[in-house]
């Protein structure tokens, strides 16, 4: 009786997690007052939040949560995504107020178009969060496909040469890419279906029966599936080389947005090739799939090295940092150890943390100064003081230095490199992270401290700026001196999903 | 008179999907490339209506009559319509980076590459698998062609619906009807795609007086 309850609660909470974000949408709609619009947004994402915690409080005590005939399941793997979706949202949704309400001031955007920015706001939420919890592997990239649609809306939200050229390269690459991504789901769904040699199933293309099957797959169609997989996820996660949108698409977008898509998006994509390589690896063993992640993660991050050290556009250094990122969790993944799976895991959410720091107070510093040109940007922490103290924080952060928390979690990743003995790949990731060290460091030093180059009314932009830079200040400084037992307990949870390639271990 | 046999009726049903997509490799006005897509797709919608009277699926039937309202009829209908309102006076692909003969040369090396790349995987399975895969994989290649090889964003609309179409082929010759929520989804997606791709041509033709784009290269890092 008590376990029917249960159930019902979840089910409960799982769909108002994913019904919140569209009823708002649907107010939104027909409410276009800015003041309420506005009001309604921050609302629903803090009660996303609110959602999302708990449902992450239950998968730690649950572990697997399957509801609706195993149509949506939820593990601790998901909860992590949930995690980042609803905080990163949320604190964007505050962000987003002080953001849009200045360039509505300056009448860059006018009223219909702060409506339809709340509306893809809100709609952005809905599709990240179907991703995590859909057991269906169709469905999941369905809606990976509409982020990538209802993203492009967002983008193109401002009419400029630039951000309608931004948009039509992630439209045609990002769906060009998701297409192979389908054809190796598929490609799953076949393997699954000719393996259990029963009637073709709505079933057959869910999560959890693809890996109960997989002992049996057909290594070699696996294996090829896995590369459409891993190929087409990784255009959207941002993989180098097929990365190449990535820094139009998260630099033309508003700069709330552009901290939902580094920070979150790349995150929901890489959740799709876990999904897989946790197939793959119970099929066919993991070295095959390891392979192939550590060498498009190192290949990204060295792609990220060059292009930050030459680079002059600040937020176009920050969306190849995000390459970066990826890179590392995907080298991190690839180690394949419980350190390096554990560390990458936890770099998911360190770096979304940092990321949406870096994005938020980077937007409010390209809003004051009026440009995105890094030479044109010094002084900030004379001009803006608790911006530039964000901006500085965030900066240090990202680039690894102690005692913040990507300190922790790169350090986690590199010992486990050397512990599983890829000498090469270790080496090879040290010595990028140094380039990209030092380059960032010169950049961030440049930007923060110098002299302003002509008189600015000093002050930062208004509370609601401010506040989301400062929780995530905190959460940058308290994640790096430790990990709260229940993350650690989701984490270690999901380490072990990745390991074993089995949920009932 | 000899019927032709289900398995004859595959290879010409093939056939023909490849022929019409020859039709967008060679068509240059806009008109003529959506009505060449129309073309592709009214064969693809026959080709699923087929392999459900093969198979006996009867969700395939849906599948196909899907096929032939939301991508036959509906998404030509908005192309027209965005090629018609458009300001920019030449409709048609001009300057293009290869010329006719050279584009259904390179098609063709793509169709014989899916052949061989089928007969590299070495699936053993059942005749509709085998005659579809390699044409699936050929759309694709193809659909990826028209989209690198042609400067006019409308064009590489089509070039992405025809990889889609392709996608669409596989997936119903490996699955035969994977399921029918999906297949709906997709289709949405598909639509809302044209219509945000719709959005973007009209203020590209709008801020650069023209839908080329070989204007959309200012956004690089080495500058």
């Amino acid at each position: 009786m008590q376990v029917e309850l249960f159930s019902s609660l979840e089910s409960m909470l799982i769909i108002f997690l994913i019904i919140t974000p569209v009823i708002s949408t649907i107010l939104v709609t027909f409410l276009k007052r800015k003041r309420i619009i506005e009001f309604i947004t921050m609302a629903s994402s803090f009660l996303i939040l609110v959602e999302g915690l708990i449902l992450v409080s239950f998968i730690i005590e649950y572990k697997t949560i399957s509801v609706f005939n195993g149509m949506f399941y939820v593990d601790s793997l998901s909860g992590i995504i949930i995690i980042t979706i609803s905080i990163v949202g949320f604190l964007s949704s505050l962000y987003s107020v002080n953001y849009m309400g200045k360039q509505y001031d300056k009448l860059i955007i006018d009223s219909k178009k702060l409506v339809r920015y709340y509306q893809g706001f809100n709609l952005f939420l809905f599709t990240m969060l179907l991703v995590p919890i859909s057991n269906n592997m169709g469905i999941m990239w369905i809606a990976i496909e509409a982020t990538t649609l209802v993203s492009v809306l967002l983008i193109m939200l401002y009419v400029k040469q630039s951000s309608i050229e931004a948009s039509w390269k992630y439209l045609l690459i990002a769906t060009v890419g998701l297409s192979l991504a389908l054809f190796g789901t598929i490609f799953f769904y076949y393997v699954n279906t000719i393996s259990d040699g029963s009637e073709e199933s709505l079933l057959a293309m869910n999560w959890t029966n693809l890996v109960e099957n997989a002992p049996i797959f057909d290594p070699n169609l696996v294996k090829l599936a896995f590369i459409f997989i891993i190929v087409g996820f990784g255009t959207k996660a941002g993989l180098a080389p097929m990365h190449t949108w990535l820094p139009d698409a998260h630099s033309e977008a508003p700069s709330p947005i552009s901290a939902l898509l580094s920070g979150v998006l790349l995150n929901c994509a890489f959740y799709g090739i876990l999904r897989f390589h946790i197939i793959t690896g119970t099929a066919i063993g993991p070295h095959f799939s390891n392979t192939l992640l550590i060498i498009l993660g190192v290949i990204s991050i060295g792609i990220a090295a060059a292009s930050i050290t030459f680079q002059k556009d600040i937020k176009r250094m920050l969306a190849f940092s995000s390459v970066e990122h990826m890179g590392i969790i995907s080298v991190a993944i690839g180690f394949g150890s419980v350190l390096g799976i554990f560390g990458a895991l936890l770099h998911i959410i360190n770096h979304a943390v940092v990321k949406s720091l870096l994005f938020f107070s980077g937007g409010s510093i390209t809003q004051k100064y009026e440009t995105k040109s890094m030479s044109k940007i010094s002084g900030v922490i004379r001009t803006m003081p608790i911006t530039g103290f964000a901006f500085l924080i965030g900066g240090l952060a990202i680039i690894g230095a102690p005692p913040f928390n990507i300190f922790m979690s790169e350090f986690l990743v590199l010992s486990s490199g050397f512990e599983s003995e890829n000498f090469l790949a270790s080496v090879l990731v040290i010595l990028f992270l140094a380039i990209i060290f030092a380059s960032f460091g010169k950049h961030l030093l440049k930007m923060i401290f110098g002299n302003p180059e002509h008189k600015m009314k000093k002050g930062d932009l208004g509370k609601l700026s401010i506040i989301p830079m400062l929780i995530l200040i905190s959460i940058t400084f308290i994640m790096g001196v430790y990990v709260p037992d229940p993350l650690q307990t989701l984490i270690e949870d999901s380490t072990n999903i990745l390991l074993m390639g089995n949920i009932s271990q | 008179m000899i019927l032709p046999t289900p398995i004859d009726l595959l290879y010409i049903s093939a056939a023909i999907l490849l022929i019409s997509t020859f039709g967008l490799v060679i068509k240059r006005g806009f008109i003529d490339l959506v009505r060449a897509y129309r073309y592709q797709t009214i064969v693809l919608a026959g080709i699923v209506a087929l392999i459900a009277s093969i198979t006996g699926i009867w969700e395939l039937y849906i599948v196909s009559a899907l096929t032939l309202g939301i991508k036959a009829i509906a998404i030509p209908k908005i192309l027209f319509y965005v090629t018609n309102k458009l300001d920019s006076p030449i409709k048609m692909e001009i300057n293009s980076y290869l010329n006719i003969r050279s584009s259904i040369l390179i098609s063709a090396l793509l169709v014989a590459m899916s052949y061989f790349i089928t007969l590299q995987i070495g699936i053993q399975s059942d005749d509709v698998i085998q005659v579809f895969l390699p044409v699936s994989l050929a759309l694709f290649f193809i659909g990826l062609f028209i989209i690198i090889s042609r400067r006019k964003a409308l064009n590489q609309i089509v070039g992405l619906l025809t990889i889609e179409n392709g996608l669409f082929l596989f997936a119903v010759a490996l699955t035969h009807g994977f399921s029918l929520i999906i297949e709906i989804g997709l289709m949405a997606d598909i639509v809302v795609a044209v219509i945000i791709s719709s959005i973007l041509l009209f203020r590209m033709s709008k801020t650069f007086d023209s839908i080329d784009i070989s204007n959309l290269e200012s956004l690089r890092d080495d500058d």
